[in-house]
């Protein structure tokens, strides 16, 4: 090869190295920025304003049994819920192994196959799960009604468990005549649970909403080559709505609940279940005219010792997305949009300050007139609908006498930097 | 009282496009193109001759034949800022040519340059209190990007009399825009709002010049060409936010072929830069700069029966905008080559340009650009 080719192949070679090398810009000079950069944002402004301009506490309306938990407990004179599972449709006839089909004359081995949320159960047992029938033809939905139902004439079985017996999947055995006589009479078997002890017990069950719903099993031939039955939960009433119906397949019945927050004080999550509804009015020339970069909601959280004061309970803000024609603010706190913010993580026996992060609320005001969007927020536990907790976190109210512990909206903005030429 | 207040309030406010992150593109950004490959590896010093690059329409006469250019020319740049620094590539197509003969005595040509150049990026770590202001201390990101350019677009004609004589005249028209964005970057989602805002600054402003070229003999030319400006207005969509006179430039040079096979040339230039003053909003100064060059360009060996041709040169200039009210002078060295291909149909011109750039202060500034142009007679 000529000396005069390599050269120029040498060179083409480079040139296209370089070019290729080239093409893709690094415009990046931030090594140097702490001397050929200046600021160029300008410092960020806090300010803290009153801008809750009404509060409550309303009821949240996800509906009975609407819940993918469960909860059984009797915590002495602070609490006391029960479970209901429906099973309003029995098979009657059965085919055995090797046979025709036929009713049903013996029933065994029956068990009520329960699915429990081991690592939340509290107490250290025994404890004493007891069966009540609790079909009833008076308000079935009554949690009076119901849990009148709990009486010894209703009593259908029980069964001891010592703490270690609660596996993730529990048989809970229940009479066999008395499932027998229910299918053979084509009647509701309704089974109303409730534990006992010693000691404290709170047990959560999952729920049908859950995707692992309680189920009844039971034999219906001592012949263990055939298989057992086994029933859904199912519940006939109310026979208007179905989806009420299915959730009503289960669900769980308060006969008592910690005592509530006293009125005026601001409360979230508890039995029933509550949540916070805020309404602010902030000047305009902040959330119209600055860029928030920060919004934060100073509460005063209130000591509720009445029940596990220790535990942890996660509470989430929610944008009220109800409009102007909702005035009733119950109904408008049910309304609501995930703001996909920070949890706040609140211990119910602390007091003192809590931040709540709210800027992203603030751009969603920012970017609609309070006509389509009410500068309005949820305070909601995060469990709410998915299960069921007695505890209750409380704040002070904008009615505090102590000016200082009332509901308070700190702002971090910066002003928008003017497009100018350098 | 209080307009004053107000007034020197605003004088005092940041504006997006402070953040320039080099001593080459402060305010309106760097002045990169209107040479050719050809002229940047002479260090500039032959530019007033060449037909290719625009700082006379004198030139455009002695093309020849129709030509197409099409230069790119990438920069690899280091800042040093006492024990920082950073490094950027920034690639540039500042120049395209068209050049049509019409007839023994006229020429036409239509290009388009890079004027200025603003294309940067920066990210600078503030510490801000952002909620209470003992304990909440975050670190802030404010991410600076500029892209775009303002553009030289030229129409000339040239008039060669005889091969002594040439002379020509432009209209330039001076477009282009700045693509600016600002972001506040906050560490945690959840707490924290990033803000981000962009804007166009958009450039409209007219020019025109004039050249003329004399080669009293075969081994001596001289080239006298200026430049006047009009008004340059910058505007934010239908606002205007700014206006100034595009600089005044002349230029004067002279090429030496008294050696066979070898030219020499020099060239000095001056644009009056700070009539831009008037359109920066911030402490940015511009100043009148002299631009000089000196190079040479001489036959060089034949490489598969082509011959090359070598170059070398220095380019000595004042950048247009100083950096804290210093001037930027920058000092180039450069070399390249030219080589002809497919029978003389197209030529290839390549250049390597070294350039240090200072501002009497800690900050130094180096910049590697190579040149690639590819002019091609259909």
């Amino acid at each position: 090869m000529k000396l005069s080719s390599l050269l120029l192949r040498s060179f083409a070679t480079a040139v296209l190295f370089i070019t290729v090398s080239s093409c893709s810009e690094d415009l990046d000079s931030s090594g140097v920025c702490a001397v050929l950069c200046p600021p160029i944002g300008g410092e960020v402004q806090n300010i803290t304003v009153d801008a809750v301009s009404f509060d409550t506490t309303v009821q949240s309306l996800s509906g009975l049994g609407a819940e993918t938990g469960l909860l059984l407990a009797s915590r002495g004179d602070s609490l006391d819920t029960r479970v209901v599972i429906r099973f309003d449709s029995i098979v009657s006839r059965f085919t055995p192994v090797g046979d025709t089909a036929q009713d049903i004359k013996t029933v065994d081995s029956a068990y009520i196959q329960l699915r429990l949320d081991t690592l939340a159960i509290k107490g250290d047992g025994p404890f004493t799960i007891e069966a009540y029938d609790v079909d009833t033809t008076a308000n079935d939905t009554s949690t009076v009604a119901v849990a009148a139902l709990f009486r010894p004439d209703r009593f259908i079985s029980s069964q001891d468990f010592a703490r270690t017996d609660l596996h993730d999947t529990t048989k809970y055995y229940i009479s066999n005549a008395v499932v027998l006589a229910k299918l053979q009479g084509g009647a509701q078997l309704r089974v109303g649970l409730r534990v006992t002890g010693a000691t404290s017990a709170q047990i959560p069950i999952f729920s049908g909403e859950s995707g692992r719903t309680p189920l009844l099993f039971f034999r219906a031939t001592p012949d263990t080559v055939t298989k057992p039955l086994v029933v859904v939960p199912f519940s006939r009433t109310p026979t208007t709505d179905a989806i009420v119906a299915a959730h009503l397949t289960d669900y769980t019945v308060v006969v008592k609940g910690p005592p509530p927050a006293p009125a005026g004080v601001l409360a979230v999550g508890g039995l029933p279940t509550r949540r916070t509804y805020m309404r602010f009015v902030i000047p305009s020339s902040i959330i119209d005219s600055s860029t928030i970069v920060r919004a934060t909601l100073l509460l005063n959280q209130i000591s509720n010792p009445a029940l596990d004061p220790t535990d942890t309970v996660l509470i989430v803000p929610q944008l009220v997305t109800a409009g102007r024609a909702v005035t009733d603010p119950v109904k408008a706190a049910q309304i609501i949009a995930d703001l996909s913010g920070d949890t706040v993580r609140v211990v119910p026996g602390n007091s003192g300050l809590t931040n709540v992060e709210l800027a992203r609320a603030l751009i969603a005001w920012h970017l609609q007139p309070p006509d389509s969007l009410p500068r309005a927020i949820v305070l909601k536990t995060v469990i709410e609908g998915i299960s069921i907790s007695p505890l209750e976190i409380r704040f002070s109210p904008i009615e505090d006498v102590v000016a200082a512990l009332r509901p308070r909206l700190r702002i971090s903005y910066t002003s928008r930097v003017p497009l100018r030429i350098p | 009282m209080r307009k004053l207040l107000v007034a020197i309030a605003l004088a005092t406010l940041p504006s997006l496009g402070e953040a320039q992150g080099a001593l080459s593109l402060q305010g309106l950004g760097y002045p990169s193109g209107g040479m050719s490959a050809r002229a940047e590896g002479t260090g500039t010093g032959v530019a007033d001759f060449d037909p290719i690059s625009l700082t006379t329409p004198a030139s455009l006469a002695s093309v020849g034949s129709t030509a197409l250019f099409f230069q790119y020319s990438p920069e690899f740049r280091s800042v040093t800022a006492g024990s920082a620094s950073a490094k950027t590539t920034t690639a540039r197509f500042p120049l395209i040519v068209g050049v049509l003969p019409m007839g023994p005595r006229w020429t036409l040509g239509l290009s388009s340059s890079t004027f200025l150049d603003r294309s940067t990026e920066t990210n600078l770590v503030r510490r801000q209190l952002v909620g209470d202001l003992v304990t909440d201390s975050v670190d802030v990101t404010e991410r600076n990007k500029a892209l775009g350019a303002i553009n030289d677009v030229r129409l000339a004609l040239s008039w060669a009399g005889s091969p002594k004589f040439r002379i020509g005249v432009g209209g330039h028209a001076f477009v282009g825009s700045n693509r600016i964005s600002f972001s506040q970057l906050f560490p945690d989602s959840t707490r924290y709002i990033s803000t981000s805002q962009t804007g166009r600054i958009s450039y409209a402003g007219f020019a025109a010049s004039a050249g003329l070229e004399f080669h009293p003999s075969r081994v001596i030319a001289f080239a006298l060409a200026a430049r006047k400006g009009g008004d340059l207005r910058a505007q934010e969509g239908d606002t205007t936010i700014g206006t100034a006179r595009l600089p005044d430039h002349y230029s004067g040079s002279i090429t030496f072929e008294g050696i066979p096979g070898v030219a020499v040339s020099a060239r000095a230039a001056h644009d009056a830069w700070s009539s831009l003053s008037s359109l920066s909003s911030s402490n940015t100064k511009a100043f009148d700069a002299w631009d000089t060059g000196v190079g040479v360009e001489a036959a060089g060996p034949r490489v598969l029966s082509r011959l090359i041709t070598l170059r070398a040169g220095a380019r000595f200039r004042t950048l247009p905008f100083g950096f804290n009210g210093e001037k930027v002078s920058e000092k180039s060295f450069a070399a390249g080559i030219g080589a002809p291909l497919t029978r003389d149909r197209a030529s290839f011109d390549f250049a390597i340009q070294h350039a240090n750039r200072t501002a009497g202060s800690g900050v130094k500034e180096r910049g590697v650009i190579l040149s690639f142009g590819l002019r091609v007679s259909p």
